[in-house]
């Protein structure tokens, strides 16, 4: 459904992507890892439309979207979840839900239907509704950014680094929130630094680094291949991570 | 004490609430302060004294026709003077230039057509200018509908904040690459923003011309005592810019009968560069902090 053919992008004259290549199938997880810096988050960020590419095709269900502006990209149902918890701080929860379905149609029983499933997926943010996102924990504010986009009906959700900073039974319900999502038929493309949980979840990989994709199979297979393991070493130095 | 300074420091203050309220009004979705503001509302209170006096319309009317004129405006700036800056870079400042540029013009085009002379333009029929013993002070009913109208439209405006629109304003004020990313496009914001703050810098024309006079001279002061409202009242802060508005309008009278009509602006400035350096945020900003 989403098909990324061979896209260079960076910010200004600094190439970051280079000939990439990615494919998403319907209702499937797809783990995008590699090191910090290789290049990730900007792939998100092009596929997303926040970032132009300066070569190759982006094509989500047959449409091209390489290059379409954000809120176009957004009403073809492709919802990015970025990095750091983006949501709406000054604003509360409710308010930040009711922003999740901008642009949209719908009546005032249609936004209650929507709300319900995302409350039973995160309950905590039905306690909270009337407080301001600012002054949710930051694993509650992770839950509130994915919420943002669920509420929409999206047909692929990014998500970028959610277990971010997460105490670990956080950690849990984001993962069970994943693969219940994944159960209602959203396909997932999800980067993730808790690299051996994410495959544990996910169909299938790819491997960036330094911008390239160096390797690319089944989730299964490349838990313990190779390719992960350079990628996250490097060749010589010792490397983060 | 000069039994005029509660007139003269509602009348100034509800102006610069107003010139304040129509910078956020454009300020929140683009960062973007719009330079000419005050030659819109120089612009307003021209058009609406034209359109009553020159072409005979009835007040209703000129005051529809000078809105919708003053907003169109204000949209072919942000075409003109602000989209293409922010598209190349939304940290530009480029747009200081390019809306004094658009200020120039205004002020030019105006004095031009209409000349240097002031326009008499009288306030709408049950209203007047005539003042009126209060409790030891004197009033006039124009001045007391121009502060409740005053009151009224920031509440209006602070309840359109509350709206779908209004609360995807804040969020690209907030956050604007997270508003992209929730199907919010800030491009369309920022037209409909730089519409209705020209329209509101109209009206604020059509309210301040009984008692300033249609001219073009107005445009400067009302910029200026109005942008220094909209900074001690924090940026973006619409109940900060009410109350600093008539902080400022009565600081101003009062400095005016105690000292002379001459230090008048010298007293407001020291008040306001006393505020700003103890609370740069304004009165009523909180020091912002982003926790990642």
């Amino acid at each position: 459904m989403l098909i990324v053919d061979s896209v260079d992008a960076g910010y200004g004259h600094v190439g970051v992507l280079e000939a990439v290549s990615l494919c998403v199938q319907p209702g499937s997880i797809v783990a995008l890892v590699g090191r910090n810096g290789a290049g990730k988050s900007t792939l998100l960020r092009v596929i997303s439309g926040l970032i132009a590419p300066t070569k190759g095709g982006i094509r989500f269900e047959g449409l091209d979207i390489a290059g379409k502006r954000p809120h176009t990209i957004v009403n073809c149902g492709l919802l990015h979840v970025a990095e750091g918890r983006r949501i709406f701080r000054n604003q509360t929860v409710a308010d930040n839900l009711e922003l999740g379905l901008y642009g949209l149609t719908i009546s005032r029983e249609e936004y209650r239907r929507r709300l319900e499933p995302v409350y039973s997926m995160f309950p905590i943010l039905r306690e909270r509704r009337d407080q301001l996102a600012g002054a949710l924990s930051g694993g509650q504010q992770q839950m509130l950014a994915i919420a943002q986009a669920v509420i929409r009906g999206p047909k692929l959700l990014m998500l970028d680094e959610p277990s971010l900073g997460l105490a670990p039974i956080l950690v849990d319900q984001v993962f069970d929130a994943i693969v219940s999502l994944r159960r209602s038929g959203v396909a997932i493309l999800l980067v993730e630094q808790m690299v051996e949980r994410a495959l544990e979840i996910s169909d299938y990989c790819y491997v960036l680094q330094s911008g390239r994709m160096t390797a690319d199979g089944a989730a299964r297979d490349m838990a313990r291949s190779d390719a992960l393991r350079t990628a996250y070493m490097g060749d010589h130095d010792s490397g983060s991570n | 004490m000069d039994p005029d300074i509660l007139v003269r420091g509602l009348t100034a203050g509800s102006l610069y609430a107003l010139v304040a309220v129509s910078f956020n009004i454009l300020y929140r979705p683009t960062n973007v302060f719009n330079f000419a503001q005050g030659e819109l509302v120089m612009l307003g209170a021209m058009l609406f004294a034209a359109g009553k006096s020159t072409v005979g319309l009835p007040w209703p009317l000129a005051l529809l026709a000078t809105l919708a004129a003053v907003g169109t405006l204000g949209l072919a700036e942000e075409f003109i003077a602000v989209a293409p800056i922010l598209a190349r870079s939304k940290t530009g400042t480029g747009w200081v230039i390019t809306t004094l540029a658009i200020s120039l013009i205004v002020s030019n085009l105006v004095g031009w057509i209409w000349g240097p002379d002031p326009i008499l333009v009288k306030p709408p029929a049950p209203l007047s200018l005539d003042t009126f013993e209060f409790a030891g002070l004197r009033l006039n009913s124009y001045v007391i509908a121009l502060a409740a109208l005053t009151i009224a439209l920031v509440a209006l405006i602070e309840r359109a904040y509350r709206t779908l629109q209004g609360k995807a304003v804040l969020a690209v004020a907030e956050d604007r690459e997270a508003a992209l990313l929730r199907g919010i496009n800030p491009a369309r914001l920022s037209r409909w923003s730089f519409f209705l703050g020209g329209a509101f810098a109209g009206l604020t024309g059509i309210l301040a011309a009984p008692i300033l006079y249609a001219s073009t001279s107005m445009g400067p002061a009302l910029l200026l005592k109005g942008f220094a409202a909209a900074a001690v009242g924090s940026i973006g802060n619409n109940r900060g810019a009410l109350i600093a508005g008539y902080l400022i309008g009565i600081t101003e009278a009062v400095g005016a009968s105690l000292l002379s009509p001459g230090y008048q602006e010298a007293v407001v400035f020291l008040v306001v560069l006393t505020v700003l350096l103890m609370r740069p945020q304004g009165l009523f900003g909180l020091a912002t902090t982003r926790t990642v």
